[in-house]
């Protein structure tokens, strides 16, 4: 008997509406678990590294996992994965919540979308009152009354036709119009980073709707519902009271005092209006409530009120729209954010190209003379031209490197982007062992399957002045972040493991029946790495790919002269971390 | 010396930032501690709790409790987890 999984994969052909299951052995999930592990396996066997990713060829992959559906806290994750159409590189993106049981209840433990529907289209998948053992019901039907739709509105409407119990996945109208780094939204959170809605809008694909009934069964239920307790427990501690009280949006401040506040396409590094953009202020003049995934006992979801909407803020938003931007109008990067969440945009991608045409504008690049920093209204204005890929917007829709390989002079030294995935909020020169990370990702710039900047925030390095010895630390931060990609469990418990493969070993074995050890899934971990890299070198990666935007290399952050990061050094970074990974 | 709080210390001290004075990590910690109760979750004894941790003038993160303290030194005390 298999324990934790289905042990098959459901392929759906929206070209023709033909669904088949694929077999998963025992060895292969062992091997990569699943969510991203998983996706990326399933992506390189289907040839997807090759293939256009906005091409009815390409292959979208939602994987799910073997805790999904288990009592541990904050296992109600999924991943989407897919060959980024702003990258051109591996793309796994993680959302949660109900979503994923309900996905995996279908009986499950992944799903490809392959081909294109002949219109727009909503993939209704279905276990309810199909017999044990027994494929899904699985059909195309039109969503046409849902085209231009927010993701919202997506869902409400979906759930109102087909029946509460289902769970929807959706992208908005910038999904539709193939904006690169268009989101995946369900239940108002989001697989944000890498434009996976793009691929699914490509693919005419509005919304995917699930309505499952099979648990996998677990091997130890009882030791299983006692690690559960007593990871629950944990979870309430101070490891995670930054998310639990304040939420992310506390690193504001923090990010501020150290120089290393991303501000103005990443011309500084401290932002004069962080304070009013701080949950502290935000707070203390707004309603606001938290909210929590399914089968979590965390609650990082900080939901402040603007209009008659409330939208969950984060620092990456906070940043991305207010600092980088200039923009310290708490009202209008709130609407901004709120606006992004609705069309289905990356807010860090958004407010990454946006604030690099703004300085485009200012050094006379750029013809948009409305574009300023600083300009809340220009801001929401340009966020609206995105979405629609009108004017502007449609320049903008592409992403910082494409939009600097037309505006041309030498704004590919400006645009904030490694492999063309905007930079999250961690300044490269004042947090070098993030640099590296950002340098080297699979995926392009990305602080979620790289926490390096943990080590910058220890003293374990010099953050302004990294040696070799970063090296192995950031590499263990990745292989860290592979692993609960792929169990999947939330990245904010991180904190309260004090040994994570180990106990990681536990539960995953409590689940499966594996006699699984902490060093095997370290193991598991760098192949899970390794794999995203093959799928990159299939796609066509070079070596040259990994490091940063000349602006990083060259000039000093102003407001901190100590933080300089030459050519030479991240070379050298990056050739360590070749060496030690083997490659 | 000058001590500044970011995030949950901020909020279990009800302060951003106060005075004091210490020869040593170790001798502020507990001097907080003993001045300011809702520290408790936050200190242990002469240490920090490993979520959180502690910045000497915003250039390096020290732990041992005895790392000098001089007047003009700034400690910045936050959660350890930087990320988000």
């Amino acid at each position: 008997m298999r324990f934790g999984y289905h042990g098959c994969a459901l392929r759906v052909d929206v070209s023709s509406g033909r669904a088949d299951r694929l077999p998963l052995s025992d060895s292969l999930l062992r091997a990569c678990l699943g969510g991203s592990g998983l996706g990326t396996r399933l992506l390189l066997d289907a040839g997807a590294a090759e293939a256009d990713p906005l091409s009815a060829e390409s292959t979208l992959v939602f994987a799910f996992s073997p805790l999904v559906g288990s009592p541990l806290t904050t296992s109600a994750k999924f991943a989407v994965v897919s060959k980024s159409p702003l990258t051109g590189r591996i793309n796994d993106s993680l959302a949660s919540s109900g979503f994923a049981v309900a996905g995996k209840g279908v009986g499950c433990d992944a799903l490809l979308i392959t081909g294109q529907a002949p219109e727009l289209s909503v993939i209704v998948i279905d276990a309810a009152g199909v017999e044990d053992g027994a494929a899904p019901i699985v059909r195309l039907e039109s969503a046409a009354e849902f085209r231009g739709a927010t993701c919202r509105d997506t869902e409400e409407g979906l759930r109102a036709r087909l029946g509460a119990t289902f769970r929807i996945a959706s992208i908005g109208p910038a999904g539709e119009r193939l904006v690169r780094y268009a989101t995946i939204s369900h239940d108002g959170r989001h697989a944000g980073r890498g434009g996976s809605g793009a691929v699914l809008g490509a693919k005419r694909i509005k919304a995917v709707a699930v309505r499952g009934k099979r648990r996998a069964e677990w091997a130890r239920p009882d030791e299983l519902t006692a690690l559960s307790r007593d990871l629950s427990k944990r979870s309430f501690g101070p490891a995670t009271a930054k998310y639990r009280e304040l939420g992310t949006a506390t690193n504001m401040l923090v990010f501020n005092r150290f120089g290393s506040l991303p501000t103005r396409n990443f011309q500084q590094g401290t932002f004069e209006g962080a304070e009013s953009l701080s949950p502290e202020t935000l707070s203390a003049t707004r309603a606001k409530t938290r909210e929590s995934c399914v089968a979590c006992t965390i609650g990082c979801e900080h939901i402040y009120t603007v209009g008659k909407l409330g939208v969950r803020v984060e620092y990456e938003s906070l940043f991305a729209l207010g600092s980088l931007c200039g923009v310290s109008d708490a009202d209008a990067v709130l609407r901004a954010s709120q606006r992004c969440d609705a069309l289905g945009i990356d807010t860090i991608s958004t407010g990454g190209t946006i604030a690099f045409a703004m300085e485009c504008v200012e050094r006379g690049w750029l013809d948009a003379p409305w574009l300023t920093f600083g300009s809340g209204e220009a801001l929401l204005r340009a966020i609206e031209l995105i979405g629609a890929r009108e004017g502007l917007g449609d320049l903008l829709a592409e992403g910082s490197r494409r939009a600097a390989g037309r505006i041309g002079h030498d704004s590919l030294a400006i645009a904030p982007q490694v492999k063309g995935l905007e930079i999250p909020g961690y300044e490269p020169r004042a947090l070098q062992t993030m640099a590296l990370g950002f340098a080297v990702g699979a995926r392009g710039a990305d602080h979620n399957r790289s926490g390096a900047y943990e080590v910058d925030f220890s003293d374990k390095v010099d953050r302004r002045h990294v040696t070799l010895d970063a090296v192995r630390h950031a590499i263990d931060t990745e292989d860290k972040a592979a692993l609960m990609d792929s169990l999947i469990l939330c990245k904010f418990l991180r904190g309260v493991f004090e040994d994570f493969y180990g106990e990681s070993a536990v539960m995953l074995g409590a689940v499966t029946g594996w006699d699984v050890t902490g060093d095997e899934l370290r193991e598991t971990a760098r192949r899970i790495v390794g794999a995203k890299r093959e799928f990159n070198l299939r796609a066509g990666w070079t070596p040259a790919e990994d490091t940063l935007p000349e602006r990083f290399l060259k000039t000093p952050l102003p407001n901190d002269p100590e933080a300089s990061l030459s050519r030479e050094r991240l070379d050298a970074l990056v050739a360590e971390y070749h060496r030690q990974r083997g490659w | 010396m000058h001590v500044e709080f970011f995030g949950v210390p901020r909020d279990r001290a009800g302060v951003s930032e106060l005075e004091v004075h210490a020869e040593t990590l170790g001798q502020l910690l507990g001097m907080l501690a003993a001045r300011m109760p809702s520290l408790s979750e936050i200190i242990e004894r002469d240490r920090l709790h490993p979520a959180f941790v502690a910045n000497l003038n915003g250039d390096r993160f020290v732990t041992d409790p005895g790392t000098p303290l001089g007047a003009d030194d700034c400690v910045l005390i936050l959660s350890a987890d930087a990320g988000g």
